[in-house]
């Protein structure tokens, strides 16, 4: 199929979501518009306008009525969908480096920045009216990370856990009641750039720079499976139909002048996920993908590429005639 | 009789307003397409049409999704007519996914950084037409050597006996282990001397020991060179026996000589069989 290329960035893209349904297609970038765009023809919806900076992060509720945005300019917003108006702004003390609602959106959580004197905190906050007293109403619940920074957060299941993946390689889930470590691994040795929940919420995977996506349970932790590669890999997805992976990555935007351009570095590759083997690669950006979201049916996924460009690729027949051979022995 | 007043610009001045003008772009509905026309200067000031068809279509989702559907823009996109707007939305080539098979990909080695840029030496892909070797046939070492033609022999040699056996019919003449009659087989009766004698015939008139010398020494140490010569002229007769110190030389040079072109005529090259009279 021919994908879509969605230009309406200057600059590279830092995250993209798809909505719960899938009609609605989100992205940011460092540019300080975030984009929404209608994901079967690529037509743009509209631009949320406010932010100051790079927009680092963006979530959207299950309903799709709300936007939360969190970016370099230090400050978290909260959208109205229908109209693209900015119905708050939470100012905080750094950027903040991830924002998500929960499953059920009465909360959101975001992580700051360790920065300008700052510490990494985490905030919880409560979404469950949202107006402009948001902007004025402190957190439910906030704690500060002395070690490392966070750079990458998921809610854990019955929005009971939040799960943080750190600057380290550390994954901690904390308990919201206390705002406690329940676990705590070092599987990743470099910072992982990226966390994507399955489609039920009981497994994520994560992207690294240490070049391996792993794929956890979430609610314990356990390293399940490991997908490695030769390069930094800054977004992972699961499908949401089949056992498969898609990963995207390169090197940074300022090692790329010193090594090779061969183009295989910057392809959308698919592993399989119970054989981690690789079996199918996608090219097509001219730069590091950044961030990777599969269609909620399945059936396409988009890019977001270090290049500005979001690509838009529906999937061919012959992706879902593909069988993984294997022996049964 | 014109009045002055008509004439509102001349002729020339018009014709560049027509160039510099640009025909409205145009939209067209029509069964089930939307056909947009613009047309705009080409990097090079050429005038280019642009003809995009766009496929309007019909789907049945779910009332959430109707409803935004009719959701109105917003932000820079507030002045966007309905569709997709070309200045962020464009359609790109068509790029397919690559399958990799699992062999290959274990079996390939780690990418290298700088992979392109090494030279290939592991798969070079010509070879030296006279001796096999990884270079140009032009600058092969030997290039001018007799040598190097029982060396590329040898190769094919080598070559034909990896290749499996095929089904073909082999008469038992030419089986392997069969009476290969002639070369290889020592004949009856010779005498200690002859055993690595050849007779080369067929050679030019105007030969010489030393064009002689030349043509085998490339084979081995030679023990022994008879060139038979005219007594009265005391050019070459056409043939001469060489005596080698190794059999195995001299089964090298009947195998590379035999059917060599020297001196324009094709040489004949055998062992040297014992006199009969005796």
């Amino acid at each position: 199929m021919k994908p879509l290329m969605l230009q309406g960035h200057e600059r590279a893209i830092t995250q993209i979501k798809y909505n719960r349904e899938g009609d609605l297609l989100f992205s940011a970038a460092k540019d300080s518009k975030p984009n929404v765009w209608w994901s079967l023809n690529g037509e743009r919806l509209g631009t949320f306008n406010g932010h100051g900076g790079v927009v680092w992060c963006l979530d959207v509720d299950w309903q799709t009525i709300n936007l939360i945005t969190g970016g370099g300019d230090s400050s978290c917003r909260l959208w109205d969908l229908e109209t693209g108006k900015n119905i708050a702004t939470i100012k905080t003390n750094s950027s903040v480096r991830t924002c998500n609602f929960s499953f059920s959106a009465y909360q959101a959580a975001y992580t700051t920045d360790k920065a300008m004197g700052h510490p990494c905190e985490v905030f919880i906050i409560d979404t469950r009216t949202i107006d402009d007293s948001i902007s004025t109403q402190s957190p439910i619940l906030k704690w500060e990370i002395t070690d490392s920074k966070v750079t990458s957060m998921v809610w854990g299941t019955l929005d009971e856990t939040i799960i943080t993946g750190h600057e380290t390689g550390d994954l901690i889930q904390w308990d919201l009641r206390t705002g406690k470590k329940v676990h705590s691994i070092k599987e990743h040795t470099h910072q992982i750039n990226d966390m994507q929940l399955s489609r039920d919420g009981t497994m994520f995977i994560t992207a690294s720079k240490d070049q391996t996506a792993k794929l956890f349970d979430t609610s314990s932790l356990e390293l399940l499976k490991e997908y490695k590669t030769e390069r930094p890999v800054n977004s992972a997805a699961l499908s949401p139909i089949l056992d498969h992976v898609v990963l995207g990555g390169g090197q940074d935007a300022m090692e790329v002048t010193t090594t090779s351009t061969r183009q295989g570095k910057f392809d959308a590759r698919f592993f399989h996920l119970v054989f981690e083997e690789e079996f199918g690669r996608v090219k097509g950006h001219f730069g590091p993908i950044n961030s990777l979201a599969f269609h909620p049916d399945g059936k396409s996924y988009a890019s977001g590429g270090e290049d500005g460009y979001v690509r838009v690729q529906s999937f061919d027949q012959s992706y879902f005639d593909y069988t993984f051979d294997y022996n049964r022995d | 009789m014109p009045v002055a007043d008509d004439i509102q610009s001349s002729w020339a001045d018009e014709v560049e307003i027509d160039q510099g003008a640009l025909p409205p772009p145009s939209e067209v509905v029509e069964n089930g397409l939307k056909i947009v026309t613009e047309y705009k200067y080409d990097n090079d000031n050429k005038k280019v049409k642009i003809v995009r068809t766009y496929k309007i279509e019909k789907r049945v989702v779910s009332k959430s999704i109707a409803k935004r559907k009719t959701w109105s823009k917003f932000g820079d996109s507030a002045n966007d007519k309905p569709g997709p707007n070309p200045a962020t939305t464009n359609v790109s080539e068509d790029v397919y996914m690559q399958f990799i098979t699992s062999k290959e990909e274990s079996q390939r080695p780690d990418d290298g950084e700088l992979d392109g840029l090494k030279p290939q030496t592991s798969s070079v892909i010509f070879k030296c037409r006279t001796c096999q070797g990884d270079h140009w046939t032009l600058s092969c070492p030997f290039m001018h050597s007799q040598l190097a033609q029982a060396k590329a022999s040898e190769a094919a040699k080598a070559a034909e006996a990896k290749a499996p056996a095929t089904n073909k019919y082999v008469t038992p003449f030419m089986r392997e282990g069969g009476a290969g009659r002639g070369a290889g087989r020592e004949p009856p009766g010779a005498r200690r001397d002859d055993v690595a004698a050849i007779r080369i015939s067929n050679l030019s008139n105007c030969a010489v020991e030393a064009d002689l010398d030349d043509l085998v020494k490339g084979f081995g140490p030679v023990q022994k060179l008879y060139l038979a010569k005219e007594k009265s002229t005391g050019r070459c007769k056409g043939f001469a026996y060489v005596h080698f110190k190794f059999r195995a030389d001299a089964a090298k040079a009947i195998q590379t000589l035999n059917g060599y072109g020297y001196d324009h005529l094709i040489l004949n090259v055998e062992w040297s069989k014992p006199p009969q009279n005796n």
